[in-house]
């Protein structure tokens, strides 16, 4: 009998759960009583340490508990004074940075260069094995500590409390930029002593900190800080990141009036988003490419004609608008119109052009048969099949075969180099920067180019764009990114949106390049 | 009978090591790279993949990485951690008591919808009220949960605002609508088969005894019509119960309910072993200890029944 009992026990102390939490919920009524609180879906963090948070739910949390030395303004994508009052640099190898003094942790820990010193020390030992170390390889020292044959960055030095030096190992303009990245924001002391017990409850300096601990696979909840020193503080009294699972889900207690945010409502919601929501919601361009790399260490993609041709052949604009609503922005470009450096129409070869693409297709004797690689379960089987029938159409490329497969496996073959056709990725960017864009994809050195393709000419251009002020470096930039133009390694195809929606209960939704919400900024009204 | 119960209790020990076994090699044998795949189409730099690489022993083939899993359970009760390093017995006892509330709902609704809707139409027989029944029933059992689910949060949750969305925030009211989704196709099982188990004892002649006794309809149905349709009946909700573990995985993701299946779920995807093997052995135990006493309730419900 025991087991009968036992069940009735369980649903009694849930029914007396229900009884007491329902009372709490009759004084309260929906709205009204949450006046200054944003609430905002937000999807569960890889981690909360910011040396080793790489993605954007962590990203999304990370940045409202930590400011960095820089920050950006998003109307101009400049890098503006935060933790650091001013930054010069005579070089753009050695860089002094002036911190402001007023500047406390969470817990009254005043914030000194020291701190920047050892946070970025310990970021890239390898025995911490931090995921956001890598960005920090064009600082001096940066090869022996990762090959652990140095402790210290030797780049690295705290010149008194509230100068800080950092020294390149080569030129680098982006560099302020770069910096406002999460990655390198200071830690405490209380951080070294527990990393683990810290990352359930990060102590940061920036204008959120938290209430309570992180609740995994539920919520995040934070307070204004009201001692932050920073000439904008936050908006919202409070932040309540709600963690779901589903988006789906999310939109659907935005839209009750449950939830205030949702910054990336589904794809299959498109259509509906305005009866849903009215003039409550708005899709914001991103800086994120998506495009077919193609493998160039392959003997038919080896002819760039043939790849301008496969490029040519496609029609973007009635890919987006006949499944994705039109709330895609078509490629003509690499660097993306989101930044100062990005121009609309610099790709010659984007242009939708079938017979000048199968004239070329003809004459450099690409291939009558394809293999094309995408990762399968999200939501991408669709349009690539649509670009293979216009390649069918207007190359008549007849034969086409679809790979697809697990996330995990899909890297594992675009690392090995056992691609044998077009392919598609993503690339977002981390911080806004032309830099960004194209380096860690196009270089020949850089990890993510899966293409095999290597251009002197290009690591030359962008070299001499890395090493110029980050004034006057729009148009070197834009230079490296004709050679890219001019050979395609990969066929840019479009730029993603994010289709936002919100409640009545807030104003003024931004969204970076990256594609989150600027939630310090964001007005709670009542 | 005790030592029937600790023939089963002992048949648990290698039901156990088998199917951690199995689920193990399951999750291994998924193709790709888990930690290549952690930080999406941005990749961690080689340093840090192969650390995280060491640190969850992936370099080392199937049979090893099992048999230190394994050692680290039985010597140090240490059940691994997710690759953020969150130890997989903290998010069992996080999530354990949202399954088994929604458990515990599913089985109450569906077993007290179940209960009266075929009790009805055994009693109606042929009338409106047995048709509604008959009709209902085969539509929700041929509807997908996922339907039903989505049906129920945009009917009940978002347009008739009577029960929240998603969440566990309003106690067990949050539970309701996902009980009911969880529990729509055994509710439609049971209601058909208490109706024709209560129809077959009403025509059986100890019910005709008991009314040519005088009894009054509701006691004759009641105290002997029930009574033994009920059998196999609470057969059926035993194993139901505990095949509802793999319902919680679609619906736990549709409500958004901190639970062991939504925990699964994105388990699997990215290939963490330890966390999968560590809570579908759970839904194993849970399988064999709701078995064993489903077995015992038998005996104790029909005292024909005999366990030696």
């Amino acid at each position: 009998m025991r087991p009968v009992t036992k069940r009735t026990a369980l649903a009694g102390g849930s029914l007396t759960a229900a009884l007491v939490l329902s009372s709490c919920a009759l004084g309260e009524p929906d709205g009204d009583g949450d006046a200054g609180t944003l609430s905002t879906y937000q999807c569960e963090p890889q981690y909360l340490t910011p040396g080793n948070s790489a993605e954007v739910c962590g990203a999304g949390v990370l940045e409202t508990l930590f400011t960095g030395l820089t920050e950006i303004d998003y109307e101009t994508n400049e890098a503006i004074p935060a933790v650091a009052e001013s930054w010069e640099s005579e070089d753009n190898v050695t860089w002094t940075f002036e911190l402001g003094e007023d500047w406390t942790f969470h817990n009254g820990e005043e914030l000194t260069s020291q701190h920047f010193v050892d946070t970025f020390n310990w970021t890239v030992d390898p025995d911490n094995a931090q995921n956001n170390a890598e960005y920090y390889e064009f600082f001096l020292g940066y090869d022996e500590v990762a090959d652990e044959e140095a402790e210290e960055l030797e780049g690295v030095r705290a010149l008194d409390d509230h100068t800080l030096e950092i020294e390149l190992a080569e030129p680098f303009g982006q560099l302020p930029n770069m910096l406002s990245l999460v990655g390198f924001s200071p830690l405490p002391e209380a951080a070294f002593e527990d990393m683990e017990a810290f990352e359930q409850a990060p102590i940061g300096n920036g204008r959120y900190q938290m209430d309570g601990e992180w609740v995994h696979d539920q919520e995040i909840l934070t307070e204004r800080y009201e001692d932050y020193p920073g000439d904008n503080p936050g908006e919202a009294e409070r932040i309540e990141h709600m963690i779901y699972n589903d988006v789906a889900t999310a939109y659907q207690e935005v839209q009750a009036g449950n939830l205030d945010l949702l910054y990336n409502a589904p794809p299959e919601n498109i259509s509906m988003l305005e009866d849903d929501f009215g003039d409550r919601q708005e899709s914001f361009e991103t800086g994120t490419l998506t495009f077919l790399g193609i493998p160039t260490y392959q003997e038919e993609f080896e002819d760039p004609q043939i790849r301008q041709a496969l490029s040519m052949a496609v029609d973007r604009e009635e890919i987006i608008d006949g499944l994705f609503e039109g709330t895609l922005t078509p490629a003509g470009s690499f660097l993306p119109p989101v930044l100062p450096e990005g121009r609309e129409d610099a790709c010659e070869f984007c242009e939708y052009d079938p017979d000048a693409a199968a004239e070329l297709y003809e004459q450099a004797g690409g291939p009558d048969e394809l293999t094309v690689y995408f990762n399968s379960g999200a939501g991408h089987d669709e349009w690539v099949e649509a670009v293979t029938n216009q390649w069918d159409q207007n190359l008549g490329i007849e034969e086409v075969n679809f790979e697809s497969m697990e996330f995990a496996q899909y890297l594992d073959l675009l690392d090995e180099e056992d691609i044998e056709g077009p392919y598609r990725l993503g690339w977002t960017l981390s911080y806004p920067s032309a830099q960004e864009s194209l380096e860690p994809m196009y270089s020949s050195t850089a990890s993510r180019n899966n293409t095999g393709w290597s251009s002197e000419e290009f690591d030359e251009l962008i070299a001499q764009a890395n090493a110029a002020d980050a004034e006057d470096s729009e148009e070197a930039y834009q230079e490296a990114e004709e050679v890219l133009l001019e050979e395609l390694p990969v066929i840019p195809l479009w730029f993603e949106s994010q289709n936002v929606v919100w409640s009545e209960n807030i104003d003024g939704v931004e969204i970076t390049p990256r594609g989150l919400p600027q939630l310090e900024r964001i007005e709670v009204l009542d | 009978m005790t030592r029937y119960i600790i023939r089963r209790l002992l048949q648990f020990i290698p039901v156990v090591f088998i199917s951690t076994l199995i689920v193990y090699a399951l999750v291994f044998a998924i193709p790709g790279d888990p930690i290549r795949a952690l930080a999406g189409d941005r990749a961690m730099s080689e340093a840090v993949q192969e650390s995280l690489r060491e640190q969850y022993n992936l370099n080392d083939p199937f049979i090893v990485q099992y048999a230190k899993y394994m050692w680290g359970v039985f010597t140090a009760l240490d059940f691994g951690t997710t690759f953020q390093g969150r130890p997989v017995l903290d998010i069992i006892t996080q999530r354990l008591p949202v399954t088994l509330q929604l458990a515990g709902v599913t089985f109450v609704v569906q077993a007290i919808i179940g209960v009266i809707a075929g009790a009805l139409a055994a009693i109606n027989r042929d009338r409106f009220l047995d048709r509604l029944v008959q009709v209902s029933t085969v539509v929700v059992v041929a509807m997908p949960v996922l339907v039903i689910a989505f049906l129920l949060q945009l009917t009940f949750g978002l347009n008739l605002g009577w029960f929240p969305i998603s969440g566990t925030g309003q106690g067990l009211r949050s539970f309701i609508l996902p009980a009911i989704a969880l529990g729509a196709v055994s509710m439609a099982m049971i209601a058909r088969l208490l109706r024709s188990e209560l129809l077959d004892a009403l025509q059986s002649d100890y019910v005709r005894t008991a009314t040519a006794k005088g009894l009054t309809r509701s006691r004759v149905i009641g105290r002997h019509g029930m009574r033994n349709s009920m059998i196999p009946v609470v057969t059926f909700m035993g194993a139901d119960l505990a095949t509802m573990m793999s319902g919680t995985i679609l619906v736990e993701t549709i409500f958004n309910l901190p639970g062991l299946g939504e925990q699964v779920f994105s388990s699997i995807q990215a290939q963490e072993g330890t966390v999968v093997v560590g809570i579908v052995t759970l839904f194993v135990l849970f399988f064999v200890v709701i078995n064993l006493i489903v077995d015992i309730i038998y005996g104790l419900l029909d005292p024909r029944i005999r366990y030696e």
